[in-house]
């Protein structure tokens, strides 16, 4: 329990990982995709990074998050290491606050902490319209800590430039649905 | 890919009245009646009554209370006057030491002919929005009601026709017979089918894969199912052979890895990801699940037995929460029983 507690990046390690996840959602955003950057990081290394797939997968649920829990699980087994161990000292890095969906997934593999730019009003999951992070689930694997705040205005910024262009993968983004295609996380 | 044969789960049909489909409202639909406290007064000359309303709206226009009726009929014939009024909100009168009507309508503004002694009652603070809030409102003081009927037949659990009930049986025992066969792989005992209600099929089937995947519950499992049967998908089930799909039939043309290059124009007519389908889930979907239900548009939700950390009525309801940009319908007790069984199964397996 002790080291649960403590595990926590230091705010040098923060700043780093922050802006490469920063660089991989500006990237993201050069190339007409979703501008959400996330990472994932076990012992110094990134053991997993991801961007919004849904239009390529038809499936809503591709976030980033999903994304790169997907290469943390495959670099486990690769590794021949115990998933539980490693995700317990994993910490996620990603532009834009988890969505309800990322956030529960996110406490099913007790990963531990999770750093955020700007919050997702229209979804997030650390509080912005639940707070799945820190609620009483206890069949929802473990809660996890926030930190968030970092360079939020610039992670906002490039997500209003995003749906200002509007997403050239998105079918014509005139209806409600349509659009939902292209939100961010 | 084969299609599921839905023929083969029919088998023992159960009675379709052994279970009932309550709907899973929002909490404003659910919640109990609140009440505040107002003042009231007799009106004892009845031809005071309009001239009384009129000059008390512009005195105490009752505002974000449109609900409320300003006048009552007393019930009971014993009453010695047939009417009351609402004067105002206990919290809107003036600070006064004794309750008296000259403090509570200055007889400058409001004339009190007609007019018998202020009393205390309880009002109902928002407008009741199902026929269960409407009816306990009325008990304290009358309101407006706008039903929507739906809403009452469902509460009363006949939402539902015998022939619909039986659909609902075979696409929820075609679940139970997924959720068992998953159980059989050393998965927990949840299934769930994806269904197309306007074409009557199944669409996909899956159980519960967390012994592979920590996130593939049997709901998530359904949601790349059907990006599958739509020519996408991240993941392969194959080696489950209870976890299928089929194509939709409205798409004839050849399928599968040309729809990138699909032309703008059949896209319409393509089914997007849930849309209009329905997910038939032996359990009520964990947090994760039921917000995947939300990013992917389901049309609706039929459930069998609660979960604990369930996020379409127990915990939260997902389904019906504020600032999220899609809504839908639940209902839960389908195939209760059987479905509440499997749960037994997991817990007696638990414990050895």
């Amino acid at each position: 329990m002790g080291t649960e507690e403590s595990f926590c990046p230091s705010d040098e390690d923060a700043e780093r990982w922050m802006c490469s996840a920063f660089h991989m959602a500006k990237d993201a955003l050069d190339n007409g995709e979703v501008p959400v950057g996330c990472l994932m990081v076990y012992n110094d290394e990134v053991i997993g990074k991801g961007r919004n797939e849904v239009n390529e997968t038809k499936n809503a649920t591709r976030h980033a998050e999903m994304v790169a829990l997907d290469q943390v699980l495959d670099w486990c087994r690769h590794s021949n290491l115990d998933v539980r161990t490693v995700c317990e000292r994993t910490a996620l890095y990603v532009t834009v606050e988890p969505c309800i969906m990322c956030a529960a997934a996110l406490r099913l593999l007790n990963i531990p902490v999770v750093v955020y730019g700007c919050s997702n009003e229209r979804f997030g999951g650390c509080g912005s319209v639940l707070d799945v992070s820190s609620a009483k689930l206890p069949h929802t694997g473990t809660t996890f800590k926030c930190v968030s705040g970092h360079r939020a205005e610039e992670a906002v910024e490039m997500l209003k430039t995003f749906y200002k262009q509007e997403n050239p993968n998105a079918p014509k983004p005139k209806t409600r649905k349509d659009r939902a295609l292209t939100e961010p996380n | 890919m084969e299609e599921p044969q839905t023929k083969r789960f029919k088998g023992p049909v159960c009675d379709v009245d052994s279970w009932v489909a309550y709907p899973v409202l929002s909490d404003e639909q659910s919640q109990d009646v609140e009440l505040i406290e107002a003042f009231a007064a007799p009106i004892v000359n009845k031809k005071e009554t309009s001239r009384l309303v009129r000059e008390l709206n512009s005195r105490y226009p009752l505002n974000g209370l449109q609900h409320i009726k300003r006048v009552r009929a007393c019930k009971g014939k014993s009453s010695s006057h047939p009417l009351e009024l609402l004067l105002c909100l206990v919290s809107e009168a003036p600070h006064m030491k004794e309750v008296s009507m000259e403090s509570l309508l200055p007889s400058n503004e409001v004339k009190h002919d007609g007019l018998g002694e202020p009393f205390l009652v309880k009002v109902p603070a928002r407008p009741p929005l199902t026929r269960p809030q409407f009816e306990l409102a009325s008990k304290h003081w009358p309101t407006s009601f706008h039903e929507d009927k739906q809403v009452t037949v469902a509460l009363r659990g006949d939402l539902f026709s015998s022939p619909q009930k039986e659909r609902m049986q075979v696409y929820m025992t075609s679940a139970l017979t997924a959720a068992k066969q998953g159980k059989g792989l050393g998965m927990e005992a949840v299934g769930a089918v994806v269904v197309d209600p306007v074409m009557e099929r199944i669409i996909a089937v899956g159980h519960d894969c967390r012994g592979d995947h920590p996130l593939h519950h049997a709901v998530m499992v359904c949601i790349d199912l059907v990006a599958r049967s739509q020519g996408g998908g991240s993941y392969s089930f194959d080696k489950y052979p209870a976890c299928q799909y089929t194509p939709p039939t409205s798409i004839s043309t050849p399928a599968s890895d040309t729809s990138q290059n699909t032309p703008d124009v059949e896209t319409g007519s393509q089914p997007y990801i849930c849309t209009g389908y329905d997910l038939y889930v032996t359990r009520e979907p964990c947090v994760m699940c039921a917000m995947a239900l939300v990013h992917s548009r389901i049309g609706r939700v039929f459930y069998g037995s609660a979960f604990t950390d369930g996020a379409l009525g127990t915990k939260y309801k997902i389904h019906s929460q504020k600032d999220l940009n899609h809504r839908f319908e639940v209902y839960k007790g389908v195939l209760g029983k059987q479905c509440e069984d499997l749960n037994g199964l997991d817990k007696s397996l638990e414990g050895k």
